[in-house]
């Protein structure tokens, strides 16, 4: 079956003549899709900040415009991704406006294969966001504002097709996400909040050199992706600039040892920043990979492809390990987040067309199954007062609803079939075992010490028996029960119609045309350099 | 009509002289009037304002080349009137100590400013630096004498080392003139009889530029009025900063006698004023070290010694001026210790506002204009290669961020807590100060929305400076 799959992927990188038309296109037209997905979020946050909020009377509708906004969103975006020309292997939904003519800075967004699975995933993560956040009964109006404005940053970033306008919402996305956890995180909120800021203002810091790097190596004169990324650059000049692209990637991603932030921040962040940051936050990390080093600089990106592949190896091991030692769920869930991360950017260092399309597809997949794990750790402890594995024992049976979620999570980390991070996974291991395969034996090693973790802590906390000293315990509630199950869902779907449902006896997609088809889109022009490596 | 360009330093300097004559012979119309008077000047400045831009844009020489209106000239002035505009509208007047002084100062700071950005000559470049600095000894002495002395001579001594490299320079070069000395000194090799004086002249500007915002008026300098650190934080160093913007175009030609030097001093101040904002936990010390991290990325513009590098610092000069003069009047009384700020965002919302803004500005945290004019000069240092000097930037700004986000947390993520516990009084709400709050974070915005233009004039102000 994934022999099949896999090939049916390499087959679609073939650009095809006669696309099918999928039902409903053409249902919304607009030639600023990708400004109305950043900016719809910017505004609604503005006009959140100054509606008046006397005494908290008006928290419900906060959450309501907020919860209307991200669905008017997904709308947007799931008209774009059903839109989307999975036959034409180029960037769409393209936007150019000059913004800074005198330095070379455009306004330029578009996304391509890999980048809509990303908007896809932000616009899911930002529904599950707003769910997971219906807990805040403080400063309502604050909190709603900066998630917003971080989801906004988040989808600039993916949309960005100017390195300008990928720096600026890349360092962006640090202000919001500080101060969300600043103000709504737990007892260690502090230390948490300054060590994401310090990671990741050093990984923008990383990027913006690269990116200085890159104009001041191609001529000094645009920012332009498709102007500067297409300019070759002296083998040296692409190795530093590689190194400084990694750097700011591995502290997102993160990969080993560059996680300083992940534990503190999973363990203490407010719910729905946990799923923000551990979905679509973190692969900003490995798209940014994907898109200025695989994509853009073929000769740094075999250069580093084996520290890479060490890191990632590294992460997996450590993410394991840590969460075997560890005696909080939180710390637990926030190490094992860790893991799709290390799989993702393992396919990143192996560098042939099967692993990188098996990363493409883990970029969906690892950011729903990283904040599916961390979440439902997080609800486990909120809905059984308390976080300390010595006291949380044999809780299943109280908490039916949450028990089946946190299983499903836990076997969509380890990506067994009918997972979508089954087919990622799989796909990653085909080709690292090629290219890297002491990168790809330890980092399956991981996942093997990953499933005795989640087989320790899991049976533990569900199956294991009952406390009688510890504190009561409730069930997941409906929004709970729904933020959870959409991430679960999200990965059975893919994972059981990756290419989208069909209708019947047809090859005529139904609503979805299937992540499947959309990510290989431009995926021939990214593996290009590497065709010649390996195949499926 | 030649002279109606004029009109705006007419108008700034007639407005100063009515306020301490009116105060000094307590009219009658200015007892009656006295609670409206940061209105009425708001009110000139912006008439001042528009004529500037309207009658600015011609170039225009004045006063046998001793004046030079250009577009550096227009941007300068325009930038420095609209610092003294927000920073007047939005400052709480009730904490100032002699709202007269505290209205003229400023005014005559501004003019100052106004006369160094269209010297010709360097005899008017340094009287224009000159009045500005004594403005700001003359708010400061206001409530504390001592400082006041302390910065005087700091100032003196600045201005001393200035002359004696300016009167180098005139002698090396045969000319007073700007321009005479750029053409002079463009046969010149950079020696060292050379490099002496314009390392005193550079010295002695980064010194008055910096002093202010890194404490060197002595650790209590905080404590002055807010429209006096304003006015030093802010327009002052602008004055100086734009003497340094004059002075190393027109021996620019000899750059390498005082470009290390150049790159030294900007380093120190966007790392060391990062680091330092980290460390202090008053807001108006934090936006003072703030400052000082974005008054290293200017000079940093400008050891990159071409058109680029220096017209993407006058961008950022315009986004300094404005958030640095206005931020410390913003924050009233309540700038001196952290706690008095303290969920100020659900009490004074336009004022927090302000505040966040303009720190978050001065940080350099995108989307705002700080951010715009950062990546500018840092895309300059990269086309010059000088990338080491923007990594210790990229650091410095970083470090200034997390301190700008430490004060926002403040305003924003913290409940109010009791008036006893504050430590000072909340600022007065009036009209004014909520418009001028308003005003300066929509200022700040525009500046960033229309980045595009604005630089573009910035450019044209850094070929009028002769730069290629």
């Amino acid at each position: 079956m994934l022999a099949a799959l896999a090939a049916g992927i390499h087959l679609q990188t073939v650009p095809s003549p006669t696309p099918h038309t999928i039902p409903g296109a053409g249902i919304f037209q607009s030639s600023y899709i990708l400004s109305l997905a950043i900016w719809i979020p910017v505004a609604v946050a503005v006009v959140i900040s100054v509606l008046p909020n006397p005494r908290g009377r008006f928290d419900t509708v906060i959450k309501q415009i907020a919860f209307f906004t991200n669905l008017g969103l997904m709308f947007i975006l799931f008209i774009a991704y059903n839109q989307f020309s999975t036959f034409l292997p180029n960037v769409q939904y393209e936007e150019k406006i000059a913004w800074l003519p005198a330095i070379g800075a455009v306004y330029h967004l578009g996304v391509d294969g890999p980048g809509m699975v990303m908007l896809v995933l932000s616009g899911l993560i930002g529904i599950i966001a707003v769910l997971a956040s219906q807990g805040v009964r403080e400063r309502v109006r604050s909190y709603f504002a900066l998630l917003l404005l971080a989801q906004a940053c988040v989808t600039g970033a993916i949309a960005a097709h100017d390195l300008f306008v990928l720096v600026l919402f890349w360092s962006a996305a640090t202000v919001p996400i500080t101060l969300l956890i600043l103000g709504w995180g737990g007892a260690r909120r502090e230390a948490a909040a300054w060590r994401l800021a310090a990671y990741w203002g050093a990984g923008s810091v990383a990027l913006m050199l690269a990116v200085m790097g890159i104009y001041a190596a191609t001529g000094g004169t645009s920012f332009d992706m498709d102007a500067v990324l297409k300019s070759p650059l002296a083998p040296r000049a692409e190795v530093i600039v590689g190194l400084g692209i990694f750097l700011a990637a591995a502290t997102r991603l993160p990969l080993f040892p560059f996680h300083g932030w992940a534990r503190d921040v999973y363990a203490e962040a407010p719910l729905g920043v946990v799923v923000l940051v551990a979905s679509t936050g973190t692969r900003l990390g490995a798209y940014l990979v994907l898109r200025l080093l695989v994509a853009a600089e073929p000769d740094g990106a075999r250069l580093l492809s084996p520290l890479m592949a060490g890191l990632a190896a590294l992460t997996v091991i450590y993410g394991a390990a840590a969460a075997l030692r560890t005696v909080d769920l939180r710390h637990a869930g926030a190490y094992l987040a860790l893991v799709p991360g290390g799989v993702t950017a393992l396919g990143l260092a192996a560098l042939t067309p099967i692993s990188l399309a098996g990363s493409v597809l883990g970029l969906f997949t690892g950011g729903l199954a990283a904040a599916l794990i961390a979440s439902a750790f997080t609800t486990i402890s909120d809905r059984a007062q308390t976080r300390n594995l010595a006291v949380l024992s044999g809780v299943g049976p109280r908490m039916p609803k949450l028990a089946w979620l946190t299983v499903l999570a836990a076997l969509g980390l380890l990506g067994v079939p009918l997972m979508a991070t089954f087919t990622s996974n799989e796909m990653t291991f085909f080709g690292a075992f090629k290219t890297q395969p002491v990168g790809g034996f330890a980092v399956a090693a991981g996942l093997a010490l990953t499933a005795v973790a989640l087989a320790v802590v899991v049976q533990r906390v569900l199956f294991g028996a009952p406390n009688t000293d510890a504190p009561a315990v409730s069930d997941a509630s409906l929004g709970e029960t729904w933020y959870l199950g959409m991430l679960a869902g999200a990965l059975l779907w893919v994972g059981i119609v990756p290419g989208g449902p069909k209708l019947p006896g047809t090859d005529q997609p139904l609503f979805d045309p299937g992540i499947a088809n959309v990510f290989v889109a431009d995926l021939p022009e990214i593996v290009a350099p590497y065709a010649g490596t390996s195949g499926p | 009509m030649k002279y109606a360009a004029l009109v705006p330093e007419a108008l700034v300097v007639a407005a100063a002289v009515a306020l301490l004559l009116g105060a000094r012979w307590r009219l009658p119309a200015y007892r009656r009037y006295r609670t409206r008077l940061p209105a009425v000047v708001a009110v000139v400045l912006l008439i001042a304002l528009g004529v500037e831009l309207w009658a600015g844009a011609a170039v225009a020489t004045y006063f046998s080349g001793g004046l030079v209106l250009d577009r550096f000239a227009l941007f300068v002035k325009a930038a420095a009137l609209l610092a003294a505009l927000v920073a007047i509208g939005a400052a709480d007047w009730a904490a100032e100590d002699s709202p007269s002084i505290s209205l003229a100062m400023p005014l005559l700071a501004v003019f100052g400013v106004m006369v160094a950005a269209s010297a010709g000559d360097v005899v008017v470049l340094w009287a224009g630096l000159e009045l500005a600095g004594v403005a700001g000894v003359a708010t400061l002495a206001l409530r504390r004498p001592d400082l006041g002395l302390r910065l005087l001579l700091l100032g003196t001594t600045a201005s001393a080392l200035m002359l004696l490299g300016l009167a180098y320079v005139y002698a090396t070069a045969g000319t007073a003139d700007l321009g005479g000395i750029r053409q002079a000194l463009a046969s010149s090799a950079p020696t060292l009889p050379l490099a002496i004086p314009v390392l005193l002249v550079v010295g002695a500007l980064a010194l008055r530029a910096s002093f202010t915002p890194l404490q060197l008026a002595g650790p209590a300098g905080w404590q002055a009025s807010p429209v006096s650190n304003g006015l030093l934080a802010g327009i002052v160093a602008a004055a100086a900063l734009v003497a340094a913007i004059k002075i190393t175009a027109a021996v620019g030609p000899v750059s390498g006698v005082f470009a290390s030097y150049l790159e030294v001093i900007s380093a120190l101040l966007m790392l060391g004023g990062g680091a330092a904002a980290l460390g202090v936990r008053s807001p108006r010390a934090r936006a003072g070290l703030i400052a000082a991290c974005q008054l290293g990325w200017i000079l940093a513009g400008l050891a990159t010694h071409y058109r680029v590098g220096t017209a993407s610092a006058v961008f950022l000069l315009g986004a300094f001026v404005i958030a640095a003069t206005a931020a410390p009047a913003v924050m009233g009384t309540l700038g001196t210790a952290e706690v008095a700020l303290t969920g100020l965002g659900s009490l004074r919302p336009h004022r927090a506002a302000a505040i966040a803004i303009a720190l978050l500005s001065l940080a350099g945290a995108p989307p705002f204009a700080g951010f715009f004019g950062e990546f500018a000069v840092g895309a300059a240092l990269a086309q010059s290669r000088h990338l080491e000097l923007l990594a210790v930037g990229l650091v410095g700004s970083t470090l200034s961020l997390i301190a700008a986000i430490g004060t926002v947390r403040v305003l924003y993520l913290q409940n109010p807590i009791e008036e006893t516990r504050r430590g000072a009084p909340l600022p007065v709400w009036t009209r004014l100060s909520a418009a001028g709050a308003v005003a300066l974070c929509a200022l700040i915005a525009a500046y960033s929305l229309f980045a595009s233009p604005i630089l573009s004039l910035a450019d044209q102000g850094a070929e009028g400076l002769g730069l290629r």
